[in-house]
């Protein structure tokens, strides 16, 4: 958890209704486009981002477990899928096709690409931000999600400290792992009603259900430039979507795929995919720390 | 015209299965607190003090008998529609885990204000203003998981001043803090009380950092408040060392195996993180009491938790011969509370244990707990908590007594009580090793101080040595 949001970025200046109509039109633009070209660039788009705003130590760790996947759908389908026109080999009674295995390693790139951008997505859209959005609409969900937002940590700080005091009293620790796992969550589950309780007073004593209308606080306002970024960035992603379904409804993988093109139209769904790592870039060319 | 006034007023809790007869809490007791004046309300723990607070804000008033006037400003508080209670009474709460409600500062500050719809304008001027007095600008993003204790009771305060209350009373609010943290979180009340003109009303039982600012006392005592001065207020709720009688001679047993030793030792939670525990040796002589002391995340419970074996050092050598007997209070009594009476709570353990009835009827004798053998142990206030919890620990009488900060939320009586009993264990050749940040305790009970800093000790003296050479520490 972060205690902070520690990364500068690209849309930190935005109200969070931008990043939120960003990521919400790239990650669904990158679920459907099923092409060798597009998840190329939807991959290509959230990895840039995610080695500019996540660091590459993390980044690099996501891939240490995001690449044997890629391969793994991409030996697997062949397996279970035997189309295709292209022999690469034959398994006894099994054909393993090429364009079986271009599928799979397809479809594995694409499930990484949108794991990526989901990971992008959550350390521009911290969780305070995120919550701005619903606030006005739907108040009371928001302050649930907000409350037990800072409940969790503290429940894990406090499972350690439980575990501690059941396992030290030599006289009284637990025996074998199912008993002492059932004495931590017993011991958990007292200890937060017991709080819920104190939590609910302290609610009430600030005025919780004084009035029947809430007010709502939000420490970032919507602006005519994010009113403008909105409008670009839904243009943008319109003309992608369209374009990518066009590049998509020409291509097919079985029975052969045709071969690829150089063509204009993927141009602006590049320029969407690369606009947060350029937007981190210039952010840190202004800063003069290209690292 | 008072800011706060109890007429005649007498309360009882409703009567219950294991208590059919509840003796009233509050008897024809009556109070005036003058507008801006900073009131402490004292009283042994579990006297009613905070149920007497409670009553002054109807919202979280205690179901039960009520009879006589509450008054806030001259008004009788029940009839006060519940956004003029919010906007009149503030009440600040004891723990600082349980009463914060949402996950950012931010949020956290503007909650009261948002329950009482407040137009947005007004509650980013307040909001601004309130963070500004306090001096949360640094903080003000943070998510509230993160903050420190001392700064999580500190917002607590600052929420509740944001909705601009003219009456703020507090219940024991710096019992769980430690005194440093103590000393800011009494500064900005001070502050708010002299600079901002709200009356404050603070219980506690240990009134003693307070007795520069406050401007009145009152003595919560069988169900009766009698108003006194600030001295004698102060002088009823001390803590005196030299009521524990000395336990014998305090010579060290040498040449003994210690009984835990810490050599070299390094830790840290994470590989990213910094190290707690920095080449930390440590020993504790057999049959001996030995105190740690230290600032607030100098690793006093690291290294408890170290010394009880449920963390490992990464480095370093870590011995611990009483391994197989030991006991382990942590700093949270509700980490081992979980039983609905008093009574089952300390018969939990017995059977693993090997005592009885007998032995549990006598340590809540001599604990002063037989009066809430039936309550539930955590309907009880922090200090008995703490007591009850002990008692736990004591009855599974180990070789070994592991204590993190053993007399927080404790009034005066309950410490004498329990150093009698640590005495009595170090009589009986257990040895004891404890945190805390509690000198007077340290000086009636150890036979060593070890100073904490900067991950490794400082220093080990005698108690009476360590406090005659520093500069910081005061019985």
């Amino acid at each position: 958890m972060l205690t902070m949001r520690d990364t500068h970025t690209a849309f930190d200046t935005c109200h969070p209704a931008v990043p939120a109509t960003y990521f919400a039109g790239t990650i669904l633009i990158a679920i459907f486009a099923m092409q060798p070209v597009c998840v190329g660039i939807s991959l290509m788009g959230a990895l840039a981002f995610s080695f500019a705003a996540r660091g590459w130590r993390r980044t690099l760790e996501g891939l240490r477990w995001q690449l044997p996947m890629v391969a793994l759908v991409a030996v697997a389908n062949p397996l279970f899928s035997a189309s295709g026109s292209t022999l690469v080999a034959q398994l006894g009674p099994m054909a393993i096709y090429q364009e079986s295995i271009a599928y799979g390693a397809c479809a594995g790139a694409l499930l990484v690409a949108v794991v990526l951008w989901f990971e992008d997505a959550a350390c521009v859209l911290s969780q305070d931000r995120l919550l701005q959005l619903g606030a006005r609409a739907l108040p009371t969900v928001t302050l649930v999600t907000s409350m037990a937002a800072q409940l969790v940590p503290q429940l894990m700080q406090r499972s350690q400290s439980v575990r501690a005091a059941t396992l030290a009293t030599t006289a009284a620790a637990p025996q074998g792992s199912r008993d002492r796992g059932v004495r931590v969550a017993d011991q958990l589950m007292s200890w937060s009603m017991e709080d819920s309780i104190e939590r609910s007073d302290a609610m009430r004593a600030r005025g919780w259900g004084a009035t029947d209308r809430r007010s709502c606080y939000l420490p970032d306002s919507f602006r005519t430039s994010d009113a403008l970024a909105l409008a670009g960035i839904g243009l943008l992603a319109v003309t992608s979507a369209f374009l990518v379904y066009v590049a998509c409804s020409q291509w097919r993988f079985y029975p052969t795929m045709p071969r690829l093109v150089a063509w204009w139209g993927y141009v602006p769904y590049a320029a969407m995919a690369l606009l947060p790592m350029v937007l981190d870039l210039g952010q840190r060319i202004r800063w003069g720390r290209v690292a | 015209m008072s800011a706060l006034e109890f007429r005649d007023v007498s309360f009882t809790y409703p009567a219950t299965d294991t208590e059919p007869n509840p003796a009233p809490v509050l008897a024809h007791a009556s109070l005036a607190v003058p507008e801006g004046a900073f009131a402490l309300l004292t009283g042994g723990t579990g006297s009613g003090k905070s149920t007497l607070l409670r009553l002054a804000k109807p919202e979280v008033a205690p179901t039960g008998t009520l009879s006589g006037h509450v008054l806030a400003f001259g008004e009788e508080v029940r009839e006060f529609s519940p956004v003029e209670s919010a906007q009149t009474v503030g009440l600040v709460f004891q723990s600082p885990d349980s009463q914060i409600v949402c996950d950012t500062v931010w949020h956290e500050m503007a909650f009261g204000l948002e329950n009482l719809g407040t137009p947005v304008p007004e509650m980013r001027r307040r909001v601004a203003e309130t963070c500004m007095f306090f001096g949360m600008e640094p903080w003000f993003r943070r998510q509230t998981a993160s903050l420190s204790g001392g700064q999580r009771q500190m917002l607590a305060l600052a929420a509740t001043l944001a909705m601009r209350p003219r009456l703020l009373l507090l219940d024991e609010p710096t019992s769980m803090l430690d005194p440093v943290a103590e000393k800011d979180f009494l500064a900005m009340l001070f502050r708010a009380n002299r600079e901002l003109g709200v009356t404050v009303v603070v219980a506690t039982h240990a009134p003693e950092p307070m007795r520069d600012v406050a401007t009145c006392a009152f003595r919560l005592e069988q169900g009766r408040v009698r108003e006194l001065s600030l001295d004698d207020a102060v002088a009823a709720c001390a803590f005196r060392p030299e009521d524990v009688a000395p336990a014998g001679s305090k010579s060290a047993v040498s040449g003994e195996k210690p009984a835990l030793s810490l050599r070299d030792a390094w830790f840290r939670y994470g590989r990213d993180t910094d190290w707690v525990l920095r080449g930390l040796d440590l020993a504790a002589p057999e049959g001996q009491v030995t105190a740690l002391v230290g600032g607030n995340g100098s690793g006093k419970t690291t290294l408890l938790q170290l010394a009880c074996g449920a963390l490992a050092p990464q480095r370093g050598r870590l011995s611990r011969p009483h391994a197989a007997s030991q006991a382990y209070l942590p700093q949270s009594p509700r980490a081992i509370l979980s039983a609905q009476t008093v009574r089952e709570e300390l018969m939990l353990w017995s059977k693993g244990a090997g005592y009885g009835e007998a032995q549990v009827t006598d340590m809540m004798e001599r604990l002063g707990l037989a009066a809430v053998a039936a309550r539930n142990p955590l309907d009880l206030s922090g200090g008995q908590q703490q007591l009850v919890a002990f008692a736990k620990l004591l009855l599974t009488q180990p070789d070994l007594l592991i204590l993190d900060e053993p007399t927080k939320g404790l009034d005066a009586a309950a410490r004498t009580k329990l150093a009698r009993l640590v005495q009595e264990m170090r009589q009986e050749g257990r040895s004891i090793l404890l945190a805390t940040h509690d000198l007077a305790f340290v000086s009636a009970v150890a036979d060593s101080v070890s100073l904490l800093f900067d991950g490794a000790v400082t220093c080990t003296e005698g108690p009476d040595e360590f406090l005659a050479g520093s500069w910081l520490y005061h019985a």
